[in-house]
């Protein structure tokens, strides 16, 4: 299951990529590619605005993989006879940090779209991108006091290891 | 760490091998290796007692104090 959001999230971030490229380069063309993220009219009016907008795209879904990757690299390398380890602690923790990047990345990729809106640029299409922030956000939480507490196990483990 | 086992001093003086240790207190020779490199981070008395028994001496024999500078003059 992990395997396939990584490879979806992978084929997203790559077609984003392609987007992005054909955008400043060919922008014609942008209507026959990946969810027709056609953002060329806020590059005519602010270069600023579309790379900052873009960047933003981008990070989230590049981040995205990266936290898939970390989830699969756990669930194969991860041996459920012994699992209190530092690797799985520290896996774990990198999911946290993963999942609060996207939560709060999103938040301020919203909030910077919702302020482009304002002055008039036409952001249609790019909410989808950062509608969950704040269930990342939360999840990030969680995620972080169960990777803090496992660490904390994992070191009464070693503790109890090293007591002879 | 500050403080440091002596448990090969007193098995040389003692001319008394690690096996043999072992089997006379019970414990494992890889637990009783981490004693004796200074790996372990902790000691129950019950085998505190067990060494002091088989060693026939004092659990301040085993065991000694030393600060960090203290220790890395020894080492050097």
């Amino acid at each position: 299951m992990a395997w396939i959001i990584f490879v979806g999230l992978s084929i997203e971030a790559g077609g984003l990529i392609v987007n992005f490229i054909f955008s400043v380069l060919n922008p014609e063309f942008v209507q026959n590619l990946y969810q027709k993220l056609d953002l060329t009219e806020m590059y005519r009016d602010s270069r600023l605005a579309f790379f900052g907008i873009y960047s933003f795209i981008l990070v989230i879904s590049i981040l995205k993989v990266f936290l898939f990757y970390v989830v699969i690299r756990l669930m194969h390398k991860m041996d459920l006879t012994k699992p209190f380890n530092t690797f799985v602690s520290n896996q774990i923790l990198y999911v946290s940090y993963y999942t609060l990047s996207i939560g709060l990345v999103s938040l301020i990729a919203r909030q910077v779209a919702d302020k482009l809106m304002q002055h008039g640029f036409v952001t249609d299409g790019v909410d989808q991108f950062w509608a969950d922030s704040q269930a990342f956000i939360l999840m990030g939480a969680i995620i972080y006091v169960i990777a803090t507490i496992f660490k904390k196990g994992v070191d009464i483990q070693n503790e109890n290891d090293l007591t002879v | 760490m500050a403080i440091v086992v002596n448990l090969d001093v007193m098995m040389a003086k003692r001319k008394m091998s690690l096996n043999e240790l072992s089997e006379k207190v019970g414990l494992t020779l890889s637990n009783l290796s981490i004693l004796k490199t200074g790996k372990a981070k902790a000691i129950r008395f019950s085998t505190l007692e067990a060494i002091c028994k088989a060693l026939a001496c004092q659990p301040g024999d085993v065991l000694e104090y030393a600060n960090d500078e203290q220790e890395a003059t020894t080492r050097n």
